[in-house]
């Protein structure tokens, strides 16, 4: 049974549109990376399945019931870390968590859960003086009460540091370990790459792609870059190489020396085969792995990148 | 609907919303944490230093004004004339925030992201809310006790009591007032709006009504009741009073409500209290509705019908 399933669900608020038939699942056990610029909808879809705000049309399911009907039960089991949010100045890291345990009616320590996020200094002081990472860290703490089916973390990384960050994804593999399936929300590739399982991109309020890491960066077009320098180029031998099949682009880049930028989804040897045929001496060569960073930008910008349809 | 059932009730959901359900549990969570909030504020401790000084201050200037005859029910009557201006704006300054400002600082998803419904919340909101009130109006009126027990020539405990806990209802009128606005706002600038709204409702207009009633009655659009009554000299005269309904108006605000409602206890004390309205004038007797009883239930009106819609909207917002 998936632990999540969306299915046509469309938003609107007023005029704006901010989810248009939205359809994914997050399987059960795995890390899920909800991944989209700010303003794709992926607030507004962690809203609905939290029964925060209700679809237009369409439905979401979580832990196999209704999101709306059963939104209490669905919280029982869930674990959130919300984004945006304020704590409560005046409450102390204890009082917060020792709320969480009561509301959830679950026997956690505070202590060992701030130990966990490397907070337990923290303890009683109280929020306002919190810094941003502190928060995150609090909320993070929050999120973990009760040992939850189901994590959802909307921009968990929000405030913390290169190592906080760190020690979130650490976090997130430990609950991934114990059995929880983590639904992680992201506006940067990079924080979801090293965690996740599969990951989702988010755009204008539809699904782009669903993948894992591993084939969302074969799926763009512009996977490998191949930069070869030669001693002379001619249209033949640049066509020549456009007609290959694993070649979807080629460009001269510069004359002196003349240098080709292929994008090459297969075989790069083929591409220098071709170029050696017509006699054409091959002085350097140099590929370039499309980030994941690329891969993102492919697909949450218009871009000439083509992409291939899943 | 409560805790237990919520596992397994797959079958048995038949669209009804267990969401939106009430669970005692949660209620209690979200009042503890409210409170626990907002009595670490500084407007807690302020208000109770304010209602001793107020109750010890007008007890030693009521023993000081009038040092023979100040028994503790003309103590509760005149305090009861500064507690209906009081209440109100300490009941809005307390609950105005409690839904709209947390839900512009977001922290109201920390509350729905764990298992209450916003009935929960919201009913939890009105109660920690109404506990700090009751709270500094119990720590400020046991400690002035002390004056106005020298104050006043014969004390009694219970018409104290009595009016405390009336005092306290009031309060919890206001408070589902301003709470239920809360709520029905987004933001606290129109929560605040709506606040000032209430304010001049009950501060202005409802007082211009009866004066403005009492005009067209002298232009003779309404038609006034004519009764014959003993002046002060002794003689009879014969004057005119406001049709029941106009009366009736005029105790609908929580205000009047309060103050015919201190009369209640009365029977509490040695001392007696005159009713609000001059037997007199009533001929036939007075109508139930006009009974100081009644504005008990006026008081139960402001306090379940602000919260009923409140609850019954709430629920239905995106938030």
């Amino acid at each position: 049974m998936p632990a999540i399933t969306v299915d046509e669900l469309t938003k609107r608020f007023g005029q704006t549109v901010a989810l248009e038939a939205l359809s994914f699942q997050v399987e059960d056990g795995e890390v899920f990376g909800f991944l989209g610029p700010n303003g794709a909808g992926k607030s507004t879809t962690i809203n609905v399945l939290l029964d925060f705000v209700r679809p237009t049309s369409g439905s979401a399911n979580v832990l196999g019931m209704d999101a709306q009907r059963q939104s209490r039960e669905i919280r029982r089991r869930t674990g959130v870390l919300p984004e945006g949010v304020e704590l409560y100045d005046r409450l102390t890291a204890r009082q917060h968590l020792e709320f969480v345990i009561d509301s959830k009616d679950a026997a956690d320590d505070p202590e060992a859960l701030l130990e966990r996020v490397g907070l337990a200094d923290a303890i009683d002081r109280k929020a306002g003086g919190y810094s941003k990472g502190m928060a995150q860290r609090l909320m993070l703490a929050m999120a973990l009460v009760g040992e939850p089916d189901l994590l959802i973390l909307d921009e968990p990384s929000t405030g913390l540091d290169p190592n906080g960050a760190r020690e979130m994804r650490e976090i997130v593999r430990e609950e991934n370990e114990r059995g929880a399936t983590v639904f992680f929300s992201s506006h940067i590739m990079e924080q979801v790459e090293t965690v996740c399982d599969r990951v989702g991109i988010l755009r204008d309020g539809q699904m782009v792609a669903v993948d894992s890491v591993e084939g969302l960066r074969s799926s763009v077009d512009g996977g490998t870059t191949l930069q070869v320098t030669v001693d002379r180029i001619d249209d033949d031998a640049l066509q020549a190489v456009r007609s290959l099949p694993d070649v979807t682009d080629a460009t001269v880049e510069s004359q002196a020396p003349p240098t080709v930028v292929v994008t090459v989804d297969g075989s790069k040897t083929a591409v220098l085969s071709v170029l050696e045929d017509r006699g054409i001496e091959i002085r350097d060569f140099e590929t370039t792995e499309a980030s994941l960073d690329d891969v993102f930008q492919s697909y949450t910008t218009d871009t000439e990148t083509e992409v291939h349809a899943q | 609907m409560s805790a237990e059932t919520g596992a397994g009730t797959d079958a048995t959901d038949t669209g009804s919303s267990p969401a939106s359900s009430i669970d005692t549990e949660s209620v209690r969570a979200v009042a503890k944490k409210d409170f626990q909030d907002a009595v670490r504020s500084w407007l807690f401790w302020g208000l109770s230093a304010f209602f001793f000084t107020l109750m010890a201050a007008l007890a030693g200037f009521l023993s000081w004004a009038n040092p023979d005859n100040l028994t503790t029910i003309s103590f509760i009557a005149l305090v009861s004339q500064v507690g209906k201006l009081i209440i109100p704006l300490i009941a809005l300054l307390l609950g105005w925030k409690a839904i709209a400002g947390e839900r512009e600082a977001g922290s109201i998803k920390i509350l729905l992201s764990l298992p209450h419904s916003r009935k929960d919340v919201l009913l939890g909101k009105l109660l920690g809310r109404t506990a700090v009130l009751s709270l500094s109006l119990l720590i400020g009126f046991l400690i002035a006790m002390v004056a106005v027990v020298f104050a006043v020539s014969e004390f009694s405990f219970p018409a104290y009591i009595a009016f405390l806990a009336m005092t306290i209802v009031y309060g919890l009128a206001y408070m589902s007032i301003a709470v239920s606005l809360s709520s029905l706002t987004r933001s606290t600038t129109m929560a605040g709006a709506a606040m000032f709204g209430v304010f001049v409702l009950f501060y202005i207009v409802w007082n211009s009504i009866r004066t403005a009633l009492g005009l067209l009655m002298q232009r003779g659009y309404i038609e006034g009741v004519s009764y014959t009554t003993t002046n002060f000299a002794g003689q009879q005269i014969e004057t005119t009073r406001l049709p029941d309904w106009a009366l009736f108006i005029d105790m609908i605000d929580p205000g009047n409500a309060y103050q015919n409602t201190v009369t209640l206890f009365s029977s509490l004390s040695s001392d007696r209290i005159g009713t609000s309205f001059n037997e007199a004038a009533f001929p036939d007797g007075l109508p139930f509705f006009l009974q100081d009883w009644f504005s008990l239930l006026i008081l139960l009106f402001w306090i379940v019908v602000p919260l009923a819609v409140a609850l019954y909207r709430f629920d239905r917002v995106d938030i």
